[in-house]
């Protein structure tokens, strides 16, 4: 069985279904990419395997079902990055970063460490407040919270979402150490589909809603359902 | 959040300073003082709660209510020892808070404020129709048995119970289930996505919150000695609870004892000119310029001070 199986997942928000039938699966080690464009379903689908949203359909990670919430998920080894960071903008990285590290209370020295050495930057402004930090910055402060979890599987929503292209490359090489350095599988939602391809694997297309294609990155290079998720022909 | 040494010694200075000053000051500006720490200790209540949740109660005077009709009528009414009667107030309060907590299971912002406020009001029509006998009714209850006698000792007192309030929440905002609370704050749903309980950590935020509300209650009215509705369940009590933890500095343990003490010794010096209730459009006028000025309170303003006189010493 894949390290993280989805099958047949429907989420919910109140009566409008925002996921139908989404089938994924991710093995360890692995890098996957889910792309789409707005509202195609990519932070719900991010959001139902952290049990954010109602779902129906089944969730796996690592053998057995995931259910019992966001609380359960990160027992589990599940680490989330949300959307656009979402900090605590009056808290210093240091605090941000504590978050994190409460449900992995044993780790924490080794995990800061961790953190620190992939992003050498949080060491030297742990004091700073993130709210006065560059868009880059706070990306970085949301994985480094995520990795305080001692996560296995990192799930990561639009890492490159407001960033310059070097800070994209920065983030991009930070995932691939985490895959290579720490083991860590490692699931994205993007929707700068070029970024998806050079840090990715395989990816998912996600169009309203549903699994419109899925390959690797060469056999959808020039797939027209890309384009057609993307643009619309 | 560290804990360095300097923190120990601000805490040490303003106890020293606190303790000698029934030495230097008249009878009357120590009963000034006694208000000003009761003030303080319903404010860190206050902020406990609603400065680091981002629940903002509008009903805290039910609470703190709660807590001194309990041990006023078990003292008056039922000759219960004071050593008995507090405990059980807190623990009455603590009830009190754990109902106030459920609609915050579903509800928050605006909707859960006005709850509170509801709370409040419901309280202040039941004490004046729910057996007056015991509650004394709209006249409240008075004659309630003292623990200290005199200003010097009631300012012992209520120092004392304000510097046990203080250094505990300091303490507690200091370990990791205060960072989480004032994340949540911030960004609750970021809180639940990093794998913490909101629910858990909400319910110790009010929890506590009305420990120290059904304590400060419960001392307040063996201090004043006289308990009534519409002293404790009025819209200016709350409002100055509120002000004296928003202007002194929201969401830090220092900011509502400062906010506490520069309101109370406003309406005191301001009360020879203006003695009605055009006092409080003064307090409200400078409230909402602070606040316009600097939204983190005059604990931000000292700060900023610490650094530019840190910035001027070392160039």
């Amino acid at each position: 069985m894949a390290f993280l199986s989805i099958e047949n997942l429907n989420a919910f928000y109140g009566k409008a279904q925002a996921l139908h039938d989404v089938s994924l699966s991710c093995e360890k080690g692995e890098i996957i990419a889910v792309i789409g464009a707005n509202g195609a379903g990519k932070s719900t689908l991010l959001d139902s395997i952290m049990g954010l949203t109602k779902t129906t359909g089944t969730i796996s990670f690592d053998g057995t079902p995931l259910n019992g919430g966001p609380a359960a998920a990160v027992e589990r080894g599940i680490g989330y990055g949300p959307e656009r960071f979402n900090l605590f903008p009056y808290m210093s990285v240091y605090d941000n970063l504590m978050v994190g590290a409460f449900t992995a209370r044993n780790d924490i020295e080794k995990n800061l460490a961790a953190v620190f050495r992939l992003f050498p930057r949080l060491e030297e402004r742990q004091a700073q407040e993130t709210s006065t930090q560059s868009g880059g910055e706070r990306q970085m402060v949301s994985l480094g919270r995520a990795l305080m979890t001692s996560p296995r599987l990192l799930i990561v929503d639009e890492p490159t979402i407001g960033l310059a292209p070097k800070v994209c490359t920065e983030i991009a090489a930070a995932l691939r150490r985490l895959r290579d350095d720490m083991g860590l599988t490692i699931l994205i939602t993007e929707q700068n589909a070029n970024f998806a391809m050079t840090l990715a694997e395989r990816l998912y297309v996600l169009e309203a809603g549903a699994v419109r294609a899925t390959g690797t990155v060469d056999e959808l290079r020039d797939d027209p359902r890309l384009l057609e998720a993307y643009f619309g022909h | 959040m560290n804990i360095r040494w300097y923190h120990f010694a601000l805490w040490a200075a303003f106890m020293a300073v606190m303790f000698a000053l029934p030495e230097f000051v008249s009878r009357g500006t120590l009963r000034t003082v006694i208000f000003a720490n009761f003030l303080a200790i319903f404010a860190i209540s206050w902020d406990v709660l609603s400065g680091r949740t981002g629940y903002i109660s509008f009903g805290h005077p039910f609470l703190i209510g709660i807590g001194a009709y309990t041990t006023a009528i078990l003292t008056k009414r039922f000759d219960v020892a004071i050593e008995a009667s507090i405990p059980i107030a807190v623990i009455v309060t603590m009830i009190a808070g754990f109902i106030v907590f459920l609609p915050a299971l579903r509800i928050k912002g605006s909707y859960f404020a006005l709850v509170t406020l509801a709370f409040m009001e419901l309280m202040y029509q039941l004490v004046q129709v729910i057996r007056p006998d015991l509650t004394g009714g709209t006249r409240g209850i008075s004659g309630i048995q003292g623990i200290t006698r005199g200003a010097v000792n009631g300012y012992y007192l209520s120092l004392t119970l304000l510097l046990v309030v203080a250094v505990t929440v300091w303490l507690v905002m200091r370990t990791r289930v205060g960072t989480a609370l004032s994340a949540i704050g911030m960004n609750e749903e970021s809180v639940r996505g990093s794998g913490l309980d909101t629910t858990k950590l909400k319910l110790f935020a009010f929890l506590f919150s009305a420990l120290i509300a059904g304590l400060g209650g419960a001392f307040y009215a063996h201090y004043v000695g006289a308990i009534a509705p519409r002293a404790l369940f009025d819209i200016n009590f709350l409002f100055t609870i509120i002000v004296a933890a928003l202007i002194g500095g929201a969401a830090t343990t220092a900011g509502p004892i400062i906010g506490a003490f520069f309101l109370t010794f406003l309406l005191e010096y301001l009360r020879p000119y203006l003695p009605g209730a055009e006092r409080y459009f003064i307090y409200g006028g400078v409230a909402l310029l602070l606040y316009m000025y600097q939204p983190k309170g005059i604990i931000a303003l000292l700060e900023t001070m610490k650094d530019r006189i840190i910035r001027r010493s070392s160039t």
